[in-house]
């Protein structure tokens, strides 16, 4: 199965660097705004499952706002534990001032 | 083949080791734990593993040793280090040699010699077994008595409470975590707890444990007598140094590294709660908490692949009692500034401790951003406006100062 563009959002909801949250499909995604570019995340640490987009995003890393663990939000990759296992990212667009994601992509 | 081995295998020997597999590191990697069970997370055990909420959270998973190549050897204790001929010595009778050892034994209980305190029923907690046994008998405890009220004596009344036991603690300061918090901010921690039903008892400490072949009563040094059915003991830890005392490794309240983490024998290196540290803003400290394992078995991987940094990091930890969110970075032994921003009787607020105006440590209850923007301020050994500090509205991260 192809993956399906979900809307998550109106564009200019998520202020450069902040992040939001936001439901698609059946998942939680982030959204941070870094200088101006959106990066779309799984929301949901794979450490103990807190809201990632309630942490802390400085350049491109968030921090988990429970245990600290660190993940890069352009690619998911674990930057610092207690998480050791990567986030999902997602594709991005932006069409009609909606912000879409690319979920369930196989 | 170089050849790098890790003594103690906690949150910081099993980061070290899977760090180093990480930064790709392929020579051989040997790591030896005491324990049983490959390397867990410990502070669940006083807060949602105790509450049977969950399982044990594994520092990787228990088949990644294997996977990777990593020898270890879970179960055997360490017990010396031959320096010179540069091998450790363990309990089963082998010897492992290195060429760079990381010494991370942590620290245990500390323990008062008291009557009765080998009464079944009467616990402790630092490992998974004393988690266990304190779920156990609180199953068949309508009453528990605790003994100290640090933060793992407020875990585990916020656990006990939670699971619906009586709760009373014996504590020999004037408030909860008095020495780390001073009274003020250890009394917003007394108030949660009196407002969840814990009778807390200060001024007073631990004489005997009564029981008839199990703990039935604790009494007190001013002579009061508690009944309950089940007692837990947190009056501290101390590091555990012997394998380097038998080892010409030197102690001293831990084992002094410098800020690099390098003990003063070459190729040797300490971290988590056993190192005391040479920090480059704190000073010489030993911090006895998951996040400073955590983040110096990350550092110490990088350095003895070459790295050679100043582990410089702010220091921080969490504790989650009922549905109070607490943290705090920095570390301050004195402060003559207490600056709050939020609400104290709401339980949201961050109280920033000041020294001599500069910044040293930012503790939270409900009010976490704040704790974690706080810290590059602290590590830059800022001296933030006060009026600046109290307003919500101001960010903290536009205090920084600017970067070089």
């Amino acid at each position: 199965m192809a993956g399906e563009w979900v809307k998550v959002g109106p564009e200019g909801e998520v202020a450069e660097g902040e992040m939001n949250s936001f439901g698609a499909g059946d998942r939680m995604v982030a959204i941070a705004n870094v200088e101006g570019d959106l990066h779309a995340f799984d929301d949901t640490c794979t450490h103990q499952g807190c809201s990632l987009a309630e942490g802390e995003l400085d350049g491109t890393t968030v921090e988990c706002p429970c245990h600290g663990s660190q993940f890069d939000v352009t690619t998911g990759e674990v930057i610092g534990g207690p998480a050791t296992e990567s986030v999902d990212v997602f594709q991005l667009r932006v069409e009609g001032g909606e912000v879409q994601v690319l979920v369930n992509e196989q | 083949m170089t050849t790098f081995v890790i003594v103690g295998a906690g949150e910081g020997g099993g980061t070290a080791a899977g760090s180093l597999r990480d930064a790709g590191y392929d020579g051989e990697v040997v790591l030896i734990g005491e324990e049983p069970m490959p390397p867990y997370e410990r502070p669940p055990l006083s807060k949602e593993y105790l509450r049977g909420e969950s399982d044990h959270h594994l520092v990787r998973p228990p088949g990644w040793y294997g996977e990777n190549n990593v020898d270890a050897r879970f179960g055997v204790r360490a017990e010396r280090v031959d320096v010179s001929a540069r091998e450790v010595e363990l309990g089963d009778g082998s010897r492992v040699g290195f060429d760079q050892l990381v010494i991370a034994t942590g620290s245990r209980n500390r323990r008062v010699p008291l009557p009765g305190l080998e009464l079944p029923g009467v616990h402790d907690l630092r490992f998974a077994p004393d988690a266990d046994a304190i779920r156990s008998s609180a199953k068949n405890a309508a009453k528990a008595v605790l003994v100290g009220m640090g933060f793992i004596g407020a875990e585990v009344a916020s656990s006990l409470r939670q699971l619906g036991l009586d709760v009373t603690v014996v504590e020999f300061a004037g408030t909860p975590l008095e020495r780390v918090l001073g009274p003020q901010l250890g009394g917003a921690i007394e108030a949660l707890h009196r407002d969840h039903g814990v009778e807390m008892i200060f001024h007073d400490g631990a004489e005997r444990f009564e029981g008839d072949g199990r703990f039935e009563a604790l009494v007190t040094k001013e002579g009061r007598r508690i009944e309950g059915e089940m007692a837990v003991v947190g009056i501290g830890v101390q590091p555990v140094t012997e394998v380097a005392e038998k080892s010409d490794v030197p102690t001293d309240n831990g084992i002094p590294v410098d800020a690099t983490l390098r003990t003063s024998v070459d190729g040797i290196w300490a971290i988590g709660d056993v190192a005391r540290h040479d920090h480059p803003v704190f000073g010489s400290i030993r911090v006895e908490h998951f996040d400073n394992a955590l983040k110096m078995g990350e550092h110490v991987a990088k350095n003895m692949l070459g790295a050679n940094e100043v582990f410089d990091d702010a220091h921080w930890f969490w504790s989650d009692q009922y549905d109070t969110e607490i943290q705090m970075s920095g570390f301050a032994t004195e402060w003559d500034q207490t600056v709050i921003r939020g609400d104290v009787d709401e339980r949201r607020f961050a109280a920033f401790l000041l020294k001599d105006g500069r910044l040293l440590s930012t503790f939270s209850m409900n009010w976490k951003h704040d704790v974690r923007r706080s810290m590059p301020l602290i590590v830059a050994g800022v001296r933030p406006d006060p009026a600046l500090l109290s307003d919500p509205e101001v960010d903290l991260r536009k205090l920084k100062p600017p970067s070089d």
